[in-house]
């Protein structure tokens, strides 16, 4: 039961890291781009978090709603102004450009926050749970966490694949000067895959700040998980995201049932065995 | 920069400025001639002459360890404005001036390292640190390297001791410090855990870290001496996530009762997910965390009844040596002028000022590290920390504080208040609340 518990957990963490890694695989999927300020601006999202929650006195579900359009707004002016001219660039100054902006985030925020950990108030979510058998329960918040990642990654899946907006960008990410020709307006359409990129990198740095704690250094040590769970799942794919992450998940969490030690070395173990077993992931998709 | 140093720039006068920069340009001419010489610094005496006394201080004042240092700028403004130190020490018949150098170590024992540097290099004559191995020990190693006589608290002893690869039976020179051990974390949750009505199985949750090996390697064999035995969790590494596997072990194992030691980031999530798996022991008594109000708040009613140890309050019917005023009187002022809840810290740190105060008058030269060095390591007095005597340590250099056994309970003034639920130890300190299981 133990064993059984320890999957149950490790798919709900997986979801975690799913909803963390999806926003690193649409970027990378659409424009090529990795993001390596990607966890920095998943802790700026807990901060601003942070500040909704106690200066308004919402809870942390009704913070979500105010930090994610704002940081859709944020990530299409990222793109806009400072992704977009790396890219047109090379390939390399994007990746230099983002890891500019992850050393000048987490020293911002060093500045204006200072290094004390915080933790986002999640009232009577934090300890509820399912109790499903004396050895099995299911937390209200990681359960709620696991299934915002699903519906994230399904409806953007199926925005991708049927909204007009959405084949737009599949059509950029294929073949970005033919569907300039066609009238696309590319940048445009690179700043709105940015802007949703964002919106769900706040999801997930709320998610992780409810889930444990944050300061302003926290990102780069996560970053490592979405990029596993990126690569275990498969570069360019969605869904591959969603299994990477769950496979990450239940190979920490099953690794920490062998020895407390153990979790994170266990994570890190899979990723390589992946890598090295098939190297275009499990659920290798086209780009998106 | 921090706004205690900003708060320090506000207190330098023209007068001491001048001065400050006269000694500066002194020390820079001086210190350029050793060089030159290449003779490098000599041990054992300041480069410092004047009639000044500098005093350095090291805190986390930010980073994860800051709760720890909440209540320094009211306690050094307070140890500023008291007459002992505005008007100066007297020692050997002389009047020196005093002078507070305040760093901040940012949680990170690097940087730790760095600022006790500073101050070294600057020419302090006694350097104070606190809170956390993390500063208590780079600090000291330092000062015991350059022969500069330093005084650290709010550590385990056996943290400070071992961890700087003291070996039984030797001594540091120049370094010493006050508060308890693992003997006392012992003496002071045991008779807690007596009062339960439990199997006497003990969940240990201690990390991959230097607190958490202390513990790993010595609170087992001290609790079986009372009948208890222990359920190790695994060294797991600071900053885990996910705690199921070993909620999954001490549930499975039926413990009744919890120790630990972590980081408090990882207590939160840690008893976040026992609250959500439904592990419940009788009674928690934790170290390091929930030691401040702090820590307590993003728990909320997760944190009702968990127990930990208590050095100070204001409870304690203890009165500074330098100012006079009690324990309750230290605590009452930092709440009306910061508007927070009182924290332990605050005796702590008076006291190191206090034991500044006493070392340093004691001498005939404070500029003699040597001497201060040796009396630090021989002192006895009772300030707003209670009776402290370096001569009755367990090693040469530790003086020990008896804590009592506290819980968190809801409070009249603030949301959660520590009470004082069992003086075993320290029977100065009078109940002022009931030992309530944690989860009953």
């Amino acid at each position: 039961m133990a064993w059984l518990n320890a999957v149950v957990q490790g798919i709900l963490l997986g979801g975690l890291y799913a909803l963390f890694a999806c926003g690193l695989s649409l970027l990378f999927g659409v424009m090529r781009v990795v993001n390596l300020a990607h966890g920095d601006f998943a802790v700026l999202a807990a901060y601003l978090g942070l500040a909704v929650i106690t200066g308004l006195h919402v809870p942390l579900l009704w913070s979500t709603l105010a930090v994610a359009p704002l940081f859709a707004v944020v990530g299409y002016l990222v793109q806009r102004l400072i992704i977009q001219r790396s890219l047109e660039v090379s390939p390399l100054t994007t990746l230099l450009v983002t890891f500019g902006l992850s050393v000048v985030l987490q020293n911002a925020m060093l500045e204006g926050f200072s290094a004390n950990s915080h933790s986002l108030p999640s009232g009577w979510l934090a300890a509820g749970s399912f109790r499903l058998t004396p050895q099995l329960s299911i937390g209200h918040f990681s359960l709620i966490v696991f299934a915002a990642a699903v519906v994230v990654i399904v409806s953007l899946q199926l925005f991708l694949s049927r909204a007009r907006l959405g084949r737009q960008i599949r059509a950029t990410a294929d073949d970005a000067e033919a569907a300039s020709i066609a009238g696309t307006d590319v940048r445009h359409v690179f700043g709105i895959a940015a802007a949703i990129a964002f919106a769900t990198v706040a999801l997930a740095g709320l998610a992780f700040g409810g889930y444990s704690s944050f300061d302003p250094g926290a990102g780069t040590q996560r970053l490592i998980f979405a990029f596993e769970a990126v690569v275990i799942g498969g570069v360019g794919s969605l869904w591959g995201t969603l299994l990477g992450g769950v496979v990450l998940g239940v190979s920490q969490a099953l690794g920490a049932q062998v020895d407390s030690g153990f979790g994170v070395l266990a994570g890190h173990l899979v990723f390589l065995a992946v890598l090295a077993i098939r190297p275009r992931g499990l659920l290798p998709g086209r780009v998106t | 920069m921090s706004g205690i140093e900003g708060r320090l720039s506000h207190y330098v006068t023209r007068r001491t400025l001048l001065k400050t920069m006269g000694a500066g340009a002194l020390a820079l001419s001086t210190s350029g001639l050793a060089e030159a010489c290449g003779l490098g610094s000599v041990k054992g005496t300041s480069t410092n002459n004047t009639k000044k006394i500098v005093i350095g201080y090291v805190s986390p004042q930010t980073g994860e360890a800051a709760g720890f240092a909440a209540g320094d700028n009211y306690v050094i403004d307070g140890i500023r404005a008291a007459s002992a130190y505005r008007n100066g020490f007297k020692a050997g018949g002389k009047g020196y001036d005093v002078q507070i150098v305040v760093k901040d170590s940012q949680s990170n024992p690097n940087r730790a390292s760095q600022v006790a540097q500073e101050l070294v290099n600057s020419g302090v004559d006694l350097v104070l640190c606190a809170s956390t191995p993390e500063v208590t020990n780079p600090v000291a190693d330092f000062c015991e390297a350059n022969g500069v006589p330093c005084v650290a608290t709010i550590v385990p002893w056996e943290a400070w001791y071992f961890g700087r690869g003291a070996k039984p039976g030797s001594a540091f020179n120049y370094t010493t410090m006050f508060f308890f051990g693992l003997a006392e974390f012992a003496g002071c949750f045991v008779p807690m855990w007596d009062r339960m009505n439990t199997n006497k199985l003990v969940a240990e949750m201690y990390p991959n870290d230097a607190d958490g090996g202390a513990f790993r390697a010595n609170f087992p064999g001290l609790i079986s001496k009372a009948g208890y035995r222990s359920l190790d969790g695994g060294a797991y590494a600071d900053g885990t996530s996910d705690y199921s596997g070993m909620i999954s072990k001490f549930k499975d194992g039926g413990a009744e009762l919890f120790s630990n030691v972590p980081l408090p980031p990882d207590f939160n999530t840690f008893w976040k997910q026992a609250a959500v798996a439904g592990w419940k022991p009788k009674l928690a008594t934790v170290a390091k965390v929930l030691l401040f109000p702090a820590d307590v708040t993003s728990l909320d009613t997760l944190v009702n009844n968990i127990a930990t140890d208590c050095w100070w309050s204001p409870y304690h019917p203890y009165k500074s040596s330098l100012t006079g005023q009690s324990a309750k009187d230290l605590a009452d002022g930092f709440e009306k002028k910061s508007g927070q809840q009182w924290l332990q810290s605050l005796g702590s740190i008076h006291s190191l000022f206090e034991i500044a105060h006493a070392a340093l008058t004691a001498v005939s030269d404070p500029h003699d590290r040597k001497a201060v060095a040796v009396q630090l390591k021989s002192l006895k007095y009772t300030g707003i920390s209670g009776p402290l005597d370096w001569t009755a340590g367990p090693v040469p250099g530790v003086a020990i504080q008896q804590p009592v056994g506290v819980q968190w309970k809801k409070g009249s003034k603030w949301p959660w208040s520590m009470y004082v639920v069992d003086n075993s130890l320290n029977k100065d300190v009078p109940l002022n609340g009931t030992l309530t299981p944690t989860n009953g």
